[in-house]
């Protein structure tokens, strides 16, 4: 299972996005977030996420647009409100984009796996698992929970979830919190009796290594938000 | 084997079993464990629910009612694995899966924060209450609720910087308040109160739902 | 090739792989596990004696609740450290005595359990077959050289790399075989793995199970379907109330007569003469479908050149049509007559879209092609499901709320003198009275049916679909379903039965249609 060789760690995926978290804090100039975005963007290429890479892409340079468009010596309030959103989306942008590559590009295998190496406790680990496993399950339940719902009567049509809220709430979430009972149970017996629970170190097949281009990336990316901390940029 | 032999192995294994309850009440086992990710994946989906509605009703500022609305609509997953598990860490390990999951998928660092610091305080009332006690878990859920106020924090930051942006432009300070006077502590405020409220109502629903349905059916 | 600690346990345990004397378990209230199992209060495991070799292909049998599954749990150390409860006597899986961590069981015993749905715990195959040498610690290289040679063995490799939610059952019982060997452990206890499979998937079933047999493995099979394991089984042990009740070898259970089969609750040991009666029911009812006579009395449901299919969103917008997506699904469907008071049975493997095809007569699904005559008119999807009742394979997720009585007025008017007796009568003819207050989902999987069922007839539905009612049903509750079919008929309803089960088709069903394998279009 040889990854693409431009592939990243998923440490080096988990360093961007506090990257672009630190981008928040220190109020950064645009220019220096114009540079990271950009740089964020770039590895989605090899792994196939040019699509994506598009779009968010178009959706920063409209918001950048947006926000320097706006006369500052506008009297409309309105307008501000619409450069303010602007600005915050903008802000956001960068968290989004990293956020997006790493959830789109990682396995889950990658994930636990790097989530073991950088030492998280199993009690992590196991319902960070359990989570992905279980995510698909809801949709395929909520989807019978519908049909038996139209069959019955109950709540049917577009609007019915409106104008009964909580009673339609209650319909849909009594099966499902019932069936998730029943899956846990099975779910610890399979686990349980594959030795999920036993002491000592637990290996992994899917290899992660840290390679020359993940520290390359690390520090390629820190480079602008470094600069610009320090007054250079 | 002797019939002596079969008297000590039975009184070892039920030794055995009684070790395993004891286990139960102390710390958190693996089907403890894959209990919690069962709920957390539910409450994840009806936090995404609470985002769809949010964004619907109040657009742009989705996120400032994002933890009401999530409040609401997510009492009955939390009573019923608080009641569930009944142990010290379920409530806290939920906070941080969902912390981990939001900062992950690119949600704000201090949100992650949040929905640790907040979990823990709610887990420590719950356990006061031996997660039974009605009134404790209900303020536990309340506390609980605040922890997904993370994602809205960034809020505070967008603010500063567009106002930074508007100074640097040369715009005085009293004008750029009073741009800003109506969309300041007030929404703050109000969107902090809806928390406390929705999740009084999610709370108590959710309680009721337990009631009526997992307690009769005897599934806790 | 075993590892070392392997081998040591094989020339440890040379006679003897299980040995059990005198155990008698009682599950404890409110554990881990005893809330949901219908077993819960009563002895499990009464006074049970067992010794089986290593290399020993055992068939455990028994009607539901006899016993079996708690056997099985016994041997891979669920019980009692997850299913918890009072046990005396002595059990040994090799040399590990029960009481012992469950952990410590995960080398020695493979588990495979009934739900193909619920048994794996990763989201993708081939962390699934890693799994458990994962949890053991080896090292990768090792991993990969075990997943090439059990993919070998069991010829799996296109199961490999893919998400586990896009295979069948058959398939994810395989893998779920599979990935139980993978730490190539002396024993494998199955816990009903036929559970709800096609006879094609049996048959693979069956041939990885072969074999496991060849390779020395003890075989522990809990089953009360035995047509598929009868050349497999070295030995019959049938339980009943905790008991064991008989322990015959193989060459003797074999020519025990059907009647004797039978009375012990189990399905039939040859299944050859109910497939010529689903064979002959299946031809005539050919005949009867192509005799096109529109005039007949009793109300009907025809299809006419009927297409169906889905997307990968179930209701998604289709403005170009019928084109279909990778993922999507479409079939033509032939002409087919459904009447009321006529019980009738829809067969076929899996993937010939035999849940597509009730869906579309429901009206869950929207048809791509063709029209659906009520009486003779065509009849539009929302209308369908104001007619239609689904009884659904997982009968949980249509019981909404907290009482059977409830449940049979939901949606209706409660001071509706007119109604409420129509509630009581039906909850009598159901035999569901003494369990009108009880929470629906405390109730047994049976109960659930009759309960949804009934549901169904209040809200006055015509066309009764029921969605696989008998998987994992022994021959005891298959009969209860045969005489709620026979009751739904005599009612004057139209009732059609989506089933594997041919002695449920055979015995109890007017027709029978197979739809034949897609060849019209695309399934991807």
């Amino acid at each position: 299972m040889a990854s693409h060789p431009l592939a990243l760690d998923p440490r080096t995926k988990l360093f961007m996005l506090l990257l672009a978290n630190l981008l928040l804090f220190f109020h950064v100039h645009t220019h220096t977030e114009i540079m990271l975005v950009a740089l964020t963007l770039l590895p989605m290429l090899p792994a196939g996420r040019w699509r994506m890479a598009l779009r968010l892409g178009v959706t920063y340079a409209v918001l950048v647009a947006v926000s320097y468009l706006v006369p500052a010596d506008s009297p409309n309030p309105w307008l501000h409100l619409l450069a303010l959103l602007a600005v915050g989306l903008r802000m956001m942008m960068p968290c989004f984009i990293t956020g997006a590559y790493a959830f789109s590009t990682t396995r889950t295998s990658e994930f636990v796996c790097a989530m073991r190496r950088m030492h998280v406790p199993e009690t992590i680990v196991i319902p960070c698992m359990v989570v992905i496993r279980f995510f698909p399950t809801i949709v395929q339940d909520y989807r019978q929970i519908r049909a038996a719902m139209a069959l019955r009567g109950v709540a049917e049509g577009r609007f019915a979830l409106v104008r009964h809220p909580m009673q339609s709430l209650e319909y849909v979430l009594v099966p499902l919190m019932m069936n998730a009972a029943n899956v846990a149970q099975d779910l610890s017996v399979a686990a349980l009796t594959k030795g999920l629970g036993r002491p000592g170190t637990h290996t992994s097949l899917t290899m992660i290594r840290m390679r020359p281009l993940d520290w390359l990336t690390m520090i390629v990316c820190a480079t602008p938000l470094v600069l610009d901390i320090i007054g250079v940029l | 084997m002797t019939q002596q032999d079969n008297a000590t192995t039975a009184s070892t294994n039920a030794t055995k079993t009684k070790g395993t309850t004891a286990a139960r009440s102390g710390r958190l086992s693996v089907p403890d464990l894959i209990t919690i990710g069962v709920f957390t994946a539910l409450y994840f989906v009806l936090v995404a629910v609470a985002t769809l509605i949010s964004t619907v009703a109040f657009v742009g500022f989705a996120s400032i009612f994002l933890p009401a609305i999530a409040a609401l609509i997510s009492g009955c997953v939390y009573m019923l694995l608080a009641t569930k598990v009944g142990k010290f860490g379920a409530i806290t390990v939920m906070g941080a899966v969902i912390g981990l999951f939001l900062f992950v998928s690119g949600h704000f660092v201090l949100s992650f924060i949040a929905s640790i610091v907040f979990p823990v305080i709610a887990d420590l009332i719950a356990r006061a209450g031996a997660y039974r006690n009605r009134a404790g878990l209900l303020a536990s859920y309340v506390v609980f609720s605040y922890g997904l106020t993370g994602p809205i924090l960034p809020l505070w930051f967008m603010k500063d910087a567009y106002v930074a942006s508007l100074q640097a432009r040369g715009k005085d300070a009293a004008y750029i308040d009073g741009v800003f006077s109506h969309i300041n502590t007030g929404t703050f405020v109000i969107s902090m109160v809806a928390i406390a409220m929705c999740a009084l109502v999610g709370g108590w629903f959710g309680q009721r739902v337990l009631r009526r349905h997992f307690v009769k059916a005897g599934i806790v | 090739m075993t590892d070392d600690t392997n081998d040591i346990m094989n020339d440890a345990v040379e006679t003897t792989a299980i040995e059990t004397s005198r155990v008698t378990f009682r599950y404890g209230s409110g554990g881990d596990g005893a809330a949901r199992d219908e077993p819960t209060r009563h002895t499990a495991l009464h006074d049970v004696s067992l010794r089986i070799r290593p290399g020993e292909c055992v068939v455990l049998c028994g009607r539901s609740g006899c016993g079996k599954t708690s056997y099985t749990r016994l041997v891979n150390g669920l019980i009692p450290t997850f299913f918890t409860g009072e046990l005396t006597g002595t059990h040994h899986t090799a040399d590990l005595a029960s009481g012992s961590p469950v952990d410590a069981f995960t080398p020695i015993v493979g588990s495979v359990f009934q739900n193909p749905k619920t048994q794996y715990f990763n989201a993708d195959t081939t962390s699934e077959l890693a799994f458990p040498c994962e949890n053991m610690g080896m090292p990768a290289d090792e991993i990969r050289r075990r997943m090439a040679e059990t993919v070998r063995r069991f010829g799996i490799e296109p199961l490999l790399n893919r998400s586990v939610f896009r295979l069948s059952g058959g398939q994810k019982q395989r893998l779920a075989v599979a990935a139980a060997t993978m730490l190539r452990p002396p024993i494998m206890v199955l816990d009903e793995p036929t559970g709800n499979l096609d006879a094609r998937s049996i048959d693979e079933l069956h041939d990885m199970i072969a074999r496991l047999k060849e390779s020395g493995t003890t075989v522990l099979i809990a089953e009360h379907r035995l047509a598929w394991c009868r050349d497999l089984a070295d030995r019959f042990v049938v339980f009943e109330h905790g008991r064991v009740i008989g322990n015959y070898p193989a060459r003797d259970f074999l020519v025990l007569s059907p009647e004797t089969i039978m009375s012990m609750g189990l399905r039939a040991l040859d299944i050859r003469p109910y497939r010529a009666v689903v064979e002959a029911k299946r031809q005539t009812s050919d005949s009867l479908h192509r005799r096109d006579d529109e005039t007949a009395s009793a109300p009907a449901l025809r299809t006419r050149m009927l297409r169906i299919g889905y997307g990968r969103r179930p209701h998604g917008f289709r403005p170009f049509g019928t084109r279909p997506k990778p993922g999507d699904f479409l079939r033509d469907v032939p002409d087919l007559t459904l009447r009321a008071g006529r019980i009738t049975a829809l067969m076929g493997g899996n993937g010939t879209g035999k849940s597509t095809l009730v869906r579309t007569l429901c009206g869950l699904l929207r048809p791509i092609g063709g029209s659906i005559l009520w009486n003779g008119r065509p009849v539009k999807a929302h209308a369908l499901t104001r007619k239609a009742f689904l009884v659904m394979q997982d009968v949980n997720y249509q019981l909404f709320t907290d009482s059977v009585r409830e449940e049979l007025m939901l949606g209706l008017d409660e001071n509706d003198p007119a109604v409420g007796k129509r509630c009581e009568r039906l909850l009598r003819d159901l035999d569901l009275e003494t369990l009108a207050d009880r929470h629906p989902m405390s109730l047994s999987g049976g109960e659930k049916q009759r309960t949804a069922i009934a549901s169904a007839l209040m809200c006055g539905k015509e066309l009764i679909v029921l969605d696989e009612p008998t998987s994992g049903l022994d021959r005891f509750h298959m009969r209860q379903v045969g005489l709620l079919l026979q009751r739904l008929k005599r009612a004057g309803r139209i009732v059609v039965v989506v089933t594997h089960d041919e002695e449920l088709a055979a015995d109890w069903c007017d027709d029978v249609i197979d739809l034949d394998p897609v060849e019209t279009s695309s399934s991807i």
